[in-house]
């Protein structure tokens, strides 16, 4: 039939698909379909015209032509807004979604200290067994830090040389141990001893020692000691207690092992060694091969200490350790230097000591 | 110390059977901890750690008595023939209760040097040979029996020697080439021209043994144990023959270690004795000790035997009897430790192993303590801190003077918390305030490239007084650099003075905190925590009844002049507005632009009503109207 039409619309025709797929959005569509089939000057409306006019007896063939044509780009106009208006939505959809892959805001996350952490581990490993923390003053009276704890007067630890005291006040010291907490918490409840059936507690808290600043040294340092007093307390108490706390700290197949030792306020005294956390004491660098790493020294309290606090050893009798904190965090994180745990260098803080 | 294998076998041969792993676990279980084992001469030698209270196991006869007494195996016997004594050829005076006994000798020196294995031992214990037989032979005897000696050249003693203490002043150049000033503390052995040797530290220089010295007068004596020690302390001289006399040397040894002396000259140089005599005589032997079956059960845990107790103790030397279940003891002369039931215990203890003691819990007698308020407040303050991303520091209590004093307050003198012996300046003063800490350590993180730094630190800070600094527990926080700009939602900017407030307010003070500038972007505060709230004494507070009625919001813009005050507006607002109906009155929203009137900015003052009722809408016009006439008393005008 196309010999029916003009030319130029039977070109259009034939490259309306192209112009349709050529279509990105609906303004364009509009204009489109305008000129195809709108009211006015489109082409449809021409054919419209020429229908009009044309001969009666070409009238039913060019009607029909003219049909199929006007519903073929009808259907594609349709059929390819259907089609924009859908990736419109799509798009819109897509923008409001969410790829759960971006990095997201994640909350600050700050870190307690390592060595509050272990210090707090402690404390939480002995409260099941009463224990209590008591604390002092880091500023100490020679009595407390030396004399109540049975230091003789010309103990090599008093000498200014091991020992820092204030300028103006030569009779007062930075304590050199925690162990002064035991001298006062043993005055203090001396009086009511029978009452509370004994004491036992812990006492954590930061030592000075006049050591020049290195990898192993450091002129301040953090201790943890515990004490306790009660009837027939001896050895297997020490031992027992212990091994309990040990083996809650590095795992229960932990083993400890006591050697004789020296300390002026204990007597026994002994040194604490735990089997290798590190290496399940098969041998390692930080045991040195030997399976056993030192971890604290203890030993039943010298009669001269209760003594001194007004305590009969006689009726009561009990046992004390101490533990150097750092030394502990640098055996169990491989840390090779100690001026690390002071520099407070955020990196090292986040890594070592995180949060509960 | 150091003892070699070998010699040590001489002693105790019983070792011989035992490989140095096995040898050296015997030790430590002993209390003798071995350091390290290294191999010297041909030999093996033990670095053998010894305690302060065992002055008696510095050698190696100390150290084969306790193995001998472990293994319940013989001691050879010290080989020494007993020196014939006669008329003193020097006179010697002790004048001094510090020295009760002087056994010595006059020998004179023949040809012949120390033999190679006397020189090869000495070298195993890094103490070079002198090639001098009355030296090297006094070291020797050092090391093998513990016993300090000492050889002066006779011929340059002046008459009659005093061992007597010095007068003040009186001078001395020790064999160190050091002259020193001695005091009437310190023991001295003199000629009638002065002293010739610091007693028990080291002897003088003038009258020290050379290549040329022919005639030898030896000294083998005891020294009061605290003589020493105050002398070497306050000498700075701390020497082999010290510490043994420091910790006690045994005064049964004066003798012996003489006679030793003198054999080991005569076979080395075929010295020639001309002389041997003692001054004074051997100190009466310790007081005796009793060890009762009770404390020695209660210290081991477990019933042990009596006999087996006492053998142990005598095993170890002592005089031991066992009657009406206690063991009567009189310690050997070289054991100056064993003073208490207890100390005899730990022997016992000690010799059969600490691996025997049995593992016990101890009984709970009385109700556990609960943890302090304080104690509890610094866990909570310093978990809530790092949740809220600050980092925990420790940093030393001691600061520099410098430091201090831009923080702290200047009525805490700096006098009062100066250290005597610091370590240097920089370590000299007790911090009265943790901020110069915490901004040296966000310096450095911020120069080592942190974007962000957060740190807080929980420590005393110390304040003068007349009895001596007293301690208050400060929490100070430091925050700095920039914030967000990591993720597609927070935009970056910079840290700002309200969000350490913030972080003040969420910690619970309720005061308007001091905020620090500490640099650029960078703040601080510090806050006693005795003034943050503690733990409430109720577990759950006491029930308050709450509005179920909806709350309604208004907002008011206003313009108020750049210099006014919030607090002070946002208290005459709430002071015009019925306190039952306000929960909240906040400034929400500051706005400071060029387009606004000069001189003045935008606050958006948001307001929250709720009643036990519903609100009507005239109610809260009329509320909101006399808000705003109270802001206008102060200036304040509505937003257009």
């Amino acid at each position: 039939m196309d010999h029916l039409l003009p030319p130029d619309i039977v070109e259009a025709g034939h490259s309306f698909p192209a112009e349709l797929a050529a279509c990105g959005d609906l303004d364009a569509l509009l204009r489109l379909k305008g000129a195809y089939v709108g009211r006015e000057g489109s082409h449809a409306a021409r054919l419209m015209e020429l229908l009009k006019l044309a001969p009666k007896e070409q009238k039913r063939d060019l009607g029909a032509a003219i049909n199929a044509l006007k519903q073929q780009w009808e259907e594609g106009l349709k059929s390819r807004q259907f089609e924009i208006e859908t990736k419109k939505k799509n798009r819109k959809a897509l923008a409001a979604s969410w790829d759960p892959s971006l990095p997201p805001p994640v909350p600050a996350q700050g870190a307690l200290n390592p060595l509050n952490r272990l210090m707090d581990r402690l404390v939480e490993v002995f409260r099941p067994l009463g224990f209590h923390v008591e604390e002092g003053p880091e500023i100490e009276t020679e009595a407390h830090n030396f004399d109540g704890l049975n230091i003789p007067e010309d103990h090599p630890a008093k000498a200014s040389s091991d020992t820092f005291y204030l300028a103006a006040h030569p009779d007062l010291l930075l304590r050199t141990h925690t162990s002064p907490v035991q001298v006062r918490t043993l005055l203090r409840v001396a009086q009511d001893l029978g009452i509370r059936g004994g004491v036992r507690f812990l006492s954590p808290g930061r030592v000075y020692r006049k050591d020049e600043i290195d990898p192993t040294h450091s002129p301040m340092f953090h201790q943890v000691e515990g004490m306790l007093v009660g009837h027939g307390i001896g050895m297997q108490h020490l031992k027992g207690t212990l091994e309990y706390a040990l083996r809650a700290l590095f795992g229960p197949h932990t083993e400890i092992r006591l050697r004789p030792s020296y300390f002026p306020f204990v007597e026994p005294g002994c040194e604490v060694d735990v089997s290798c956390p590190l290496c399940a004491a098969r041998g390692c660098r930080v045991c040195k091969g030997s399976g056993w790493v030192e971890i604290l020294g203890a030993g039943l309290i010298h009669p001269k200490v209760l003594e001194y606090a007004g305590i009969d050893p006689v009726e009561w009798s009990g046992w004390a350790f101490g533990m150097g904190v750092e030394r502990m965090a640098m055996m169990l994180s491989q840390t090779p230097d100690l001026r690390l745990f002071f520099e407070n260098d955020q990196r090292f803080l986040k890594a070592m000591g995180g949060l509960d | 110390m150091w003892i070699e294998r070998n010699t040590l076998a001489q002693e105790i041969p019983a070792i011989s059977g035992l490989d140095t792993r096995q040898l050296c676990e015997m030790l430590a279980s002993l209390g003798f901890p071995v350091d390290e084992v290294a191999t010297r001469e041909g030999g093996e030698v033990l670095d053998v750690d010894i305690t302060a209270n065992r002055g008696d196991a510095m050698s190696h006869r100390g150290i084969a008595r306790e193995v001998a007494a472990k293994l319940h195996q013989p001691l050879m016997a010290i080989d020494a023939l007993p020196v014939v004594e006669g008329k003193p050829a020097v006179e010697v005076r002790l004048e001094s209760l510090a020295c009760p006994i002087y056994s010595t000798a006059v020998l004179d020196l023949g040809s012949g040097a120390t033999p190679q294995e006397a020189q090869s031992f000495l070298r195993a214990m890094e103490s070079a040979p002198k090639r001098l037989p009355a030296v090297d032979a006094s070291n020797e005897l050092l090391h093998r029996y513990g016993h300090p000696t000492h050889a002066f050249d006779a011929d340059r003693i002046h008459g009659a020697v005093s061992i007597r203490w010095a007068k003040d002043g009186e001078l001395l150049v020790t064999l160190d080439g050091v002259k020193r000033t001695m005091t009437k503390r310190d023991l001295v052995i003199a000629d009638e021209s002065g002293p010739i040797a610091l007693a028990g530290v080291m002897g003088g220089d003038g009258t020290k043994v050379t290549e040329t010295t022919r005639r030898v007068l030896l000294e083998s004596a005891w020294f009061d144990p605290k003589t020493v020690r105050a002398t070497a302390r306050r000498h700075s001289l701390h020497t082999d023959a010290s510490h043994r006399f420091g910790r006690g040397a045994d005064p049964a040894m004066a003798r012996v270690a003489r006679d030793l002396l003198v054999g080991r000259l005569a076979s080395w140089c075929g010295a020639k004795l001309s002389g041997a005599w003692t001054a004074g005589s051997t100190p009466a032997v310790g007081a005796s000790v009793t060890l009762d079956e009770a404390v020695l059960t209660r210290v081991a845990g477990e019933s042990l035997s009596m006999p087996d107790a006492a053998d142990a103790l005598e095993r170890l030397g002592c005089a031991v009897e066992i009657a009406k279940g206690r063991i009567k003891v009189i310690p050997p002369t070289w054991r100056h430790d064993l003073s208490s039931p207890e100390d005899l215990a730990e022997e016992v203890l000690r010799l059969r192993g600490y691996e025997h003691i049995p593992s016990v819990l101890p009984p709970l007698e009385g109700p556990p303590e609960p943890l302090s308020p304080a104690y509890l407040q610094r866990q909570r303050l310093s978990r809530r801190l790092a949740h809220l991303g600050f980092h925990q520091t420790v940093s030393y209590g001691f600061i520099s003077p410098e430091a201090d004093a831009a923080f702290t307050s200047p009525d805490n003198s700096t006098e009062g918390r100066c250290l005597a012996n610091p370590l240097g300046q920089e370590f000299s003063v007790m911090r009265g305030s943790l901020l110069p800490s915490l901004l040296a350590a966000a310096e450095q993180n911020l120069r080592r490239g942190s974007r962000e730094v957060r740190l807080f630190e929980l420590a005393p800070t110390f304040v003068s007084g007349p009895q001596g600094p007293s301690e208050h527990i400060s929490l100070g926080l430091v925050w700095g650099g920039m914030l967000g700009g990591e993720d597609y939602l927070s935009p970056a900017r910079p840290v700002r003075e309200a969000d350490l407030s913030g972080i003040a307010k969420d910690l619970g003070w309720d005061r308007l905190p001091e905020i620090r500038s500490l640099g650029e972007n960078l703040f601080g505060f510090e806050i006693p925590i005795s003034e943050l709230p503690q733990a409430a004494d109720r577990i759950i507070p006491a029930f308050r009844p709450f509005s179920r009625y909806p709350a309604v919001e208004r907002d008011l813009s206003l313009l108020v002049d750049l210099d006014q005050p919030y607090q002070v507006l946002a208290d005459t607002m709430k002071s015009s507005l019925p306190s039952e109906a306000l929960q909240d009155l906040r400034c929400v929203d500051v706005f400071r632009h060029k387009s606004l009137p000069e001189g003045r900015q935008a606050w958006l003052m948001r307001m929250r009503f709720q009643v036990d009722r519903t609100l009507v809408g005239e109610e809260i016009d009329g509320w909101v109207g006399a808000a705003l006439a109270a802001a206008e008393s102060l200036g304040a005008s509505l937003r257009a």
